[in-house]
């Protein structure tokens, strides 16, 4: 039994807009010339506060489905909760391995062939290279992708990269699995079995995070409900209220 | 994505904490320092798939220009082709594995924002994949300077361990302007302009081409610029001459304090890098 936990207190991150022109050296050093002090130095960045004051607590077995418009900082909080972005104020404590299928396209090289490509992905996520040899039949072997693999990935069609890159992304072990979208890759008969196999992924991670905007996914999988606003988060609440969430 | 299971980030502030945030980042990248690797070897391998030669290029195009630049600057300046060719041969693969880490040092986070903003990756990890991709070039370079040392005879007087200890200084200090240049470039998209004019005007302010022994009384210029210094440790022992001893000096004190620098400027930029990108 995995003793899987998040568990966020206070949350708020905010980010320095860069404009195009304060990425040019020559704008920055005109600042400081003739302004100078911490006010010029800050003129032109602005700070955009993407969450705020979120507070969560899952524990295993939870599998919090994250609402809301764009822009409302279901990414922001999913990255957050990656490691990427380190809070302003308040912490985000992470026990169990994380697992992000933020972006299934995550160091894909179109030259590389669809084998190194599963092995740089697989090294990406935190696999040795003797795990991976271990796992590269049954990776293969899930892609269907048979003599094709052995092919720079640029010759793929959409959907034959969708499978690739998702029979590497869902190869990992993980206790807390972040997701972005429902994934959906392939053909009729791959998102079956692509299906079956998420399942089992987050049947055997103890904790699931998906931002979606579809309620009927949401019922599926989640069993509890967490809506962003603004950056600003609601309590998170049983499925059987999301109708409820979904009208405030 | 951590292989460690327990993450921890805070709001926390202060001087002290963003350095210890930052040695774990440093201890961090060494745990997986395989993945550095993998990183870089996929790099060298993908930019020559395809080629029949594959990396093998990366000898081949630095075999002609060394040898042309050997030929003419030898006639050009009247000097001996023995002590000429592998002189400048040496001057241009060690500098070249020097501007090389620097300026690809420039592009270490910019290319590396997807992972960066959605893993939790150490950002050390995409500096050590940038010299470690140099040092595999460097591998491929060693073919010619293993050849001008057997051709010209200079195997026998060469100073083997010294020279090592000429490369390890060179890394260090590569390393760290290399990181400084990776940070500064995620935030000002000027830098890379400004890092390829400077190693350029560097490679023929430096005695790459040309005998420091031409420069008279101007020598001081020479222990002025720290690339002389940074090529000398190298290539003297290599030839059989000797190191000045303030060149060590001079070696060992910009890269404990290029890095002392680089380092707190790490610390204090870091939880902001993942932004600039």
């Amino acid at each position: 039994m995995t003793a899987a936990s998040i568990t966020c207190t206070d949350l708020t991150i905010r980010f320095p807009v860069y404009g195009a022109d304060a990425k040019s050296l020559k704008k920055a050093l005109a600042r400081a010339v003739s302004v100078g002090g911490a006010l010029g130095r800050h003129a032109g960045v602005t700070d955009v506060t993407a969450l705020e004051g979120v507070n969560l607590k899952l524990q295993a077995g939870d599998r919090l489905g994250l609402i809301g418009h764009n822009g409302s900082g279901k990414t922001t909080l999913l990255r957050a909760l990656s490691g990427a972005y380190e809070p302003d104020d308040g912490s985000i404590e992470v026990n169990g391995r994380i697992a992000s299928l933020l972006d299934l396209g995550l160091g894909i090289d179109p030259s590389a062939t669809g084998y190194e490509n599963i092995r740089l992905r697989c090294r990406i996520a935190g696999l040795s290279s003797k795990q991976i040899d271990a796992r590269m039949d049954e990776i293969a072997e899930f892609t269907g992708l048979g003599p094709f693999l052995s092919m720079p990935v640029k010759t793929y069609s959409a959907g034959m990269k969708g499978r690739m890159a998702f029979a590497a992304a869902t190869a990992v072990d993980c206790d807390v699995l972040l997701m972005d979208e429902w994934i959906a890759v392939g053909d009729a008969d791959f998102q079956k079995i692509a299906h079956k196999r998420l399942l089992k992924l987050v049947e055997r991670a103890g904790i699931l995070v998906l931002a979606t905007h579809e309620a009927p996914l949401l019922k599926l999988y989640c069993n509890k409900v967490m809506k962003l606003e603004g950056g600003v988060a609601s309590e998170i609440v049983d499925i059987r209220k999301l109708d409820q969430l979904l009208k405030t | 994505m951590e292989t460690a299971t327990h993450m921890l980030r805070t709001g926390q502030r202060g001087a002290l904490f963003q350095f210890q945030m930052a040695l774990r980042d440093l201890r961090n990248s060494f745990q997986r320092i395989g993945l550095a690797w993998s990183l870089a070897w996929h790099d060298v391998a993908s930019r020559y798939r395809g080629s029949v030669l594959g990396p093998f290029w990366i000898t081949l195009s630095m075999g002609l220009m060394v040898l042309g630049i050997g030929f003419l600057y030898a006639s050009l300046f009247d000097l001996p082709l023995n002590e000429f060719l592998p002189y400048v041969a040496l001057g241009i693969v060690f500098f070249g594995v020097m501007t090389g880490t620097i300026n690809e040092g420039c592009e270490t986070f910019v290319l590396a924002s997807g992972m960066l903003s959605q893993t939790s990756l150490p950002m050390l990890t995409f500096l050590w994949r940038t010299v470690f991709r140099n040092l595999i070039n460097l591998a491929h370079h060693l073919v010619i300077v293993v050849a001008m040392l057997t051709f010209y005879g200079y195997w026998q007087t060469a100073n083997l361990p010294l020279a090592l200890v000429g490369v390890l200084l060179m890394l260090l200090n590569a390393s760290w302007l290399a990181l400084l240049a990776a940070i500064a470039s995620a935030r000002y998209r000027d830098i890379p302009q400004i890092v390829v004019s400077v190693m350029q005007f560097a490679i023929f302010m430096t005695p790459v081409f040309w005998m420091p022994s031409r420069f008279g009384k101007h020598q001081v210029f020479l222990d002025l610029n720290p690339f002389y210094h940074l090529l000398q440790a190298v290539r003297a022992p290599l030839l059989g001459q000797s190191v000045q001893a303030h060149s060590y000096v001079v070696l060992v004190a910009m890269a404990l304090l290029g890095w002392l620098v680089t380092f707190m400027i790490f610390a204090r930029t870091r939880r902001r890098l993942v932004h600039y990108l």
